[in-house]
């Protein structure tokens, strides 16, 4: 048996540099470790284990592998494309009402007003109470009997014939046999009540770009002659687009994966209203039980995300090369 | 401290972190035999139970006070019966999520109870999902099997003819009805119907509210749509799983519905279930509508009353509506149905399921004994279960104890008797689906588009479900 000899002291030191240089080196991984083993347990492995149940049929104690079958059962049905629809429907009408009115309560709050830091304040009511009280509170203020907003609504003459019931009216009949446009109330309703979540976040981001604009810009181009719409359209709102473009993909994906509203004001009703993507997945996985399908419903989803950050990154980059 | 050797330490540091991170907790100091030694041979354990009902919420306007209260005044008698053996804890869940939060904690091999209460509707997802223990070699071996109402059984039994729940309340559909608006009894027919309608719409009174709308994934099939439709002598399938809605009888069916809401005889709360679920129930509360076909279990939620004659019921439980049909304001009867048709009607039931993965099946099984005594049973048939006893030898002890019940049982007995009632679902399996396309399609005809096409909405709907047969 060959005998070790022991390190000098010379190799001792080389050996501790190499270890020192290659841990140097690797210290990034490091770091990062504690994080991608938080991500690789809550987000890879049940993003590839939905991946993994779309292509499955669970029955008691047996898998099937039924490959897209689950695809197949999900976008060849009726109620996909109906929400399909009323997703869009909702997104638009969702993200237009935020935008305009963040925008228009940030250039508000931009001006020199007294007490601005209460109305600021105030304004950040709707964004600490959880979607499912919004959802309650919107709902009983449409009670026909006792609801806040029920004279109004039940008024004849404000909306002919025979008043308006967000609990109950259909929508009208489709301008485009197939798309739910125009929407019924109660997807109105819902737009109006998920825009009143949204808003104090999205004025707080344009009012924060607002007030990066600089001022001898906005003078100098009073001072030229714009007028107030010439200043909004033509200085104010390319200087913000930057953040303007990650509020609308905030909204976007905020709106295409919300739930907690759906659930809690319309339950998707009435009828299949304002039965959006979310709440289809929510009611085939978590009511129907058909963990495959909704799998399958939820990689699809994933896929419209990803193409949206996608979307917002490459708008970001070229937002960047251009300013 | 030398560049070399600071590394050196960071590596030691970092290694030991993530060694002290994995490694096993350490071992807890040993306990001193002697308490050990002194503490019972059997020790009380917990006995886990998930019911819609909460005994800490002591609110009296709460939906589920009857149950809640019913829980408070059970759980310590339960306690006291099995000390030193089993320790009742109960974990309310949402009525409507207790399945699929089962169903998660089942697969997802977590927590789940020792005991859940469920309804006959669960039962096939609970088997595809592979939820639930097979209860059948027990549950024959046990002495009141043979008092079960065979029909109360059938409904526990899967496709593959073992059992897997434990009936113990029947909830057949019937329907509530102020006696003042029909003096000569409820309509027999919808002809009958129609009449008497209109001479309550000249009195300012809708005829019937029922649950209209398609919240809580069609739950209005259930409750009121299928009375209808099996009244009419239609039916949701073709007895082969398949579903089938287009049919002469489902279509007469709709016609009829169509003709009674625009005739103005139905209270338009009946579709508002949508945003206030349940809503349609107020306005036989304050006897705004004249009937209200729902599951004989009503009689738990349908209170206050107020009556057409001014009497006001309003202990704010249960006991509103027997008291109510005892003294004779309200009373039971079977749904309408053309001439010479027998009124349709739907049935469950109502019991407990033990999951797959309980910690104490023993428990639960003591527990379902202790139930199924005569000295329990009639308590959870008036209370959680808010129906008939699936014991037939309970009924006469329920009227016994409690005189208020006996008209009402006496009444919907009558009711039943006088009905076709069996299962809404027929061989359709994947139930929650169905109700939902049902619901929606009858929805679509009779309040979105009355003038649409019955024939093509219901076999789109058709359509829409067998794809995934």
């Amino acid at each position: 048996m060959a005998t070790q000899l022991p390190l000098t002291s010379a190799q001792r030191t080389t050996f501790a540099n190499r270890i020192a240089e290659r841990f140097n080196q690797t210290l990034p991984l490091w770091l990062l470790l504690p994080t991608l083993l938080v991500l690789a347990v809550i987000q890879f492995y049940p993003g590839i284990y939905s991946i993994i149940l779309s292509l499955q049929d669970r029955r008691a104690g047996a898998v099937e592998w039924v490959g897209f079958r689950n695809f197949e059962r999900i976008f060849e049905s009726a109620i996909f494309r109906e929400s399909v629809g009323h997703t869009v429907v909702f997104l638009v009408g969702y993200v237009l009402v935020t935008m305009v009115a963040s925008l228009a309560v940030a250039l508000l709050l931009n001006q020199r007003l007294r007490l601005g830091g209460v109305y600021l304040a105030l304004l950040f009511i709707p964004w600490v109470i959880a979607d499912i009280i919004v959802g309650l509170i919107f709902g009983l203020l449409v009670v026909p009997e006792y609801g806040l907003l029920s004279p109004i609504l039940s008024n004849p003459t404000l909306f002919p014939p025979k008043g308006l019931s967000i609990p109950s009216d259909p929508p009208p009949k489709p301008w485009i046999a197939g798309f739910p446009f125009p929407p019924a109330p109660a997807m109105v309703y819902l737009i109006l009540a998920s825009s009143w979540r949204a808003l104090p976040f999205i004025t707080l981001l344009l009012l924060a770009a607002l007030k990066t604009v600089p001022s001898e810009i906005v003078e100098s181009a009073r001072i030229d002659g714009a007028g107030r719409l010439q200043l909004l359209f033509r200085i104010i709102l390319p200087l913000i687009l930057p953040t303007m473009v990650v509020a609308l993909f905030n909204l976007m994906l905020g709106g295409i994966n919300g739930i907690g509203l759906v659930f809690s004001l319309t339950r998707g009703g009435p009828g299949t209203a304002t039965e959006v993507l979310s709440y289809l997945l929510y009611t085939i996985g978590f009511q129907r039980l058909e963990f495959g399908r909704a799998a399958a419903l939820a990689v699809f989803m994933a896929v419209i995300n990803l193409a949206l950050i996608l979307l917002t990154l490459r708008v970001s980059r070229v937002d960047e090369r251009t300013t | 401290m030398h560049p070399a050797r600071r590394s050196t330490l960071g590596i030691a540091a970092t290694i030991a972190l993530l060694a002290a991170a994995c490694q096993a907790p350490a071992p807890q100091p040993a306990q001193p035999s002697a308490p050990q030694q002194a503490q019972p041979a059997t020790q009380e354990r917990e006995f886990i139970t998930w019911y819609q009902y909460d005994e800490t919420n002591t609110d009296p306007k709460s939906d589920e006070r009857v149950g809640n209260e019913y829980l408070r005044k059970t759980i310590p008698l339960f306690n006291e019966a099995f000390k030193g053996k089993w320790r009742w804890v109960n974990q309310p869940q949402p009525f409507d999520q207790m399945a699929t939060r089962l169903t998660a904690a089942v697969q997802a091999g977590g927590e789940v109870p020792d005991l859940m209460q469920s309804s006959d509707a669960n039962l096939i997802p609970f088997l595809k999902n592979g939820v639930v223990q097979d209860l059948t070699d027990w549950i024959k071996a046990q002495p009141w099997f043979d008092d079960l109402d065979p029909s109360a059984v059938a409904a526990c039994t899967g496709p593959d003819g073992r059992i897997y729940c434990v009936p113990v309340a029947m909830t057949p559909q019937i329907v509530f009805a102020w006696k003042d608006y029909f003096p000569n009894g409820y309509p027999k027919t919808p002809e009958e119907f129609k009449q008497v309608a209109e001479q309550l719409k000249a009195k300012g009174v809708y005829a019937i509210t029922f649950f209209g709308s398609t919240a809580f994934d069609g739950e209005g099939t259930t409750r009121f749509t299928n009375t209808l439709i099996k009244s009419f002598g239609g039916t949701f399938d073709d007895g082969q799983g398949n579903m089938k809605l287009d049919t002469p009888e489902n279509r007469a069916a709709i016609e009829f519905l169509r003709e009674i809401i625009a005739a103005g005889y139905v209270h338009p709360r009946s579709w508002d279930g949508t945003t206030t679920p349940f809503i349609e129930e107020e306005p036989m509360k304050t006897a705004e509508a004249a009937s209200f076909p729902t599951g004989i279990f009503g009689y738990r939620y349908v209170n206050p009353l107020k009556a057409p004659n001014g009497r006001e019921y309003n202990k704010g439980n249960e006991e509103d509506m027997l008291d109510a049909i005892t003294n004779g304001d309200v009373f039971i009867a079977p749904f309408f149905a053309p001439e010479g048709r027998k009124p349709g009607c739907g049935t469950g039931v109502t019991g407990f399921v033990i999951p797959n993965g309980a910690k104490n099946p023993e428990a639960a099984k003591d527990y379902i004994n202790w139930i199924m005594s005569k000295e329990q049973n009639p308590d959870w048939v008036l209370g959680p279960g808010g129906g008939f006893p699936a014991l037939r030898s309970m009924l006469p002890e329920i009227e016994a104890r409690m005189p208020v019940a006996k008209a009402f049982y006496e009444q919907a007995a009558a009711a039943v008797a006088a009905s076709e009632c069996r299962p809404w679902y027929g061989t359709l399996e994947r139930r929650n689906e169905a109700k939902k396309i049902i619901q929606t399609a009858i929805f679509k005809l009779v309040k979105e588009d009355p003038t649409a096409d019955i024939s093509a909405v219901l076999k789109a709907a058709e359509e829409e479900y067998n794809k995934g047969n």
